[in-house]
């Protein structure tokens, strides 16, 4: 099977995720193993992945934030 | 005996002990049928600080990311009967935010005649110099916590300069970490757009920190 750098980009999601048959995916990692630019891609790929999953640790919501909104909430709630 | 237990559940509600071991769908029918504002408040415990953070990267702007999620829970207490449970809760949330944080977008681009160079101005290092992160590896080293954060602030940077559709799938992909199918029911798109876009999304926030990326490979 012929791999040229091009299908590493395209395939590169399946890739990732695992989703590639047995036979795709060999003739991927062997052109990943010959082709130090494809390599470099794919590794930087998956850090900016690593990374980008990282910033879910992220807390935009500060307690100045909640409180509010917890007392909008409460007003809104409020039996007449 | 069963006084105590009934004395000792109310204790736990009141705590909101008990109802963090509900599901959404129960907390959902405690609050339609009883009107119990607890079960209410649980569910945006649950949910506020997710929300929050897909909002802001749609919209890119705190104070305006804090208007629009106090518009989405306040409606959400008077509409959430309109839930069917067609979809899981969460899914459901997300798709209701997604649309309002985009309608909102939209309605503030109507209003500036050049978005772009607005959009661009909105980022705010002050905001972001606040944030921490947890980086788990650079926990005892000083000076990686500070490489990291400013790793972390540059492709924070790159996302926000992406288009809103690729912020989207970005976000609720690579950060969220959700399912591709999850994020074609949140979207209303199907399976093959959503893993056409985020393919487009990834090859082009790379693109904008090559160079970048490469250190951080290395």
């Amino acid at each position: 099977m012929e791999i040229c750098c091009q299908s590493i980009v395209e395939n590169i999601m399946d890739y990732i995720d695992n989703e590639l048959d047995d036979k795709t995916l060999n003739a991927l990692e062997e052109h990943i193993h010959i082709c130090p630019e494809c390599k470099s891609f794919v590794d930087t790929y998956n850090k900016m992945l690593r990374m980008s999953g990282d910033l879910k640790n992220k807390k935009f919501v500060t307690p100045e934030i909640r409180e509010r909104l917890k007392n909008l909430i409460k007003q809104k709630l409020k039996p007449n | 005996m069963l006084a105590l237990r009934k004395l000792i559940q109310t204790m736990l509600i009141k705590c909101g002990n008990l109802y963090s071991y509900y599901k959404d769908e129960k907390l959902i029918n405690i609050y339609l049928q009883q009107n119990d504002e607890c079960a209410y408040e649980e569910l945006v415990n649950r949910y506020l600080d997710r929300i929050f953070s897909l909002v802001y990267r749609i919209v890119k702007d705190v104070n305006v990311s804090e208007d629009v999620v106090q518009e989405i829970f306040l409606t959400l207490s008077e509409k959430l009967h309109t839930f069917k449970g067609n979809s899981s809760f969460s899914t459901w949330i997300y798709r209701v935010s997604t649309n309002a944080a985009l309608m909102k977008l939209r309605t503030e681009k109507k209003h500036k005649y050049d978005y772009t160079l607005v959009d661009e101005k909105e980022y705010d290092e002050n905001y972001y110099a606040n944030m921490t992160y947890q980086a788990t590896d650079s926990k005892y080293r000083p000076d990686l916590i500070n490489y990291k954060k400013e790793s972390f602030d540059l492709l924070e940077k790159s996302i926000n300069n992406l288009s809103e559709n690729y912020r989207v799938v970005i976000h609720l992909k690579d950060i969220e970490g959700m399912s591709i199918r999850e994020i074609s029911e949140i979207l209303d798109i199907s399976i093959q757009a959503v893993k056409s876009r985020i393919h487009r999304a990834r090859l082009e926030l790379k693109s904008i920190l090559e160079n970048q990326l490469f250190e951080w490979s290395k």
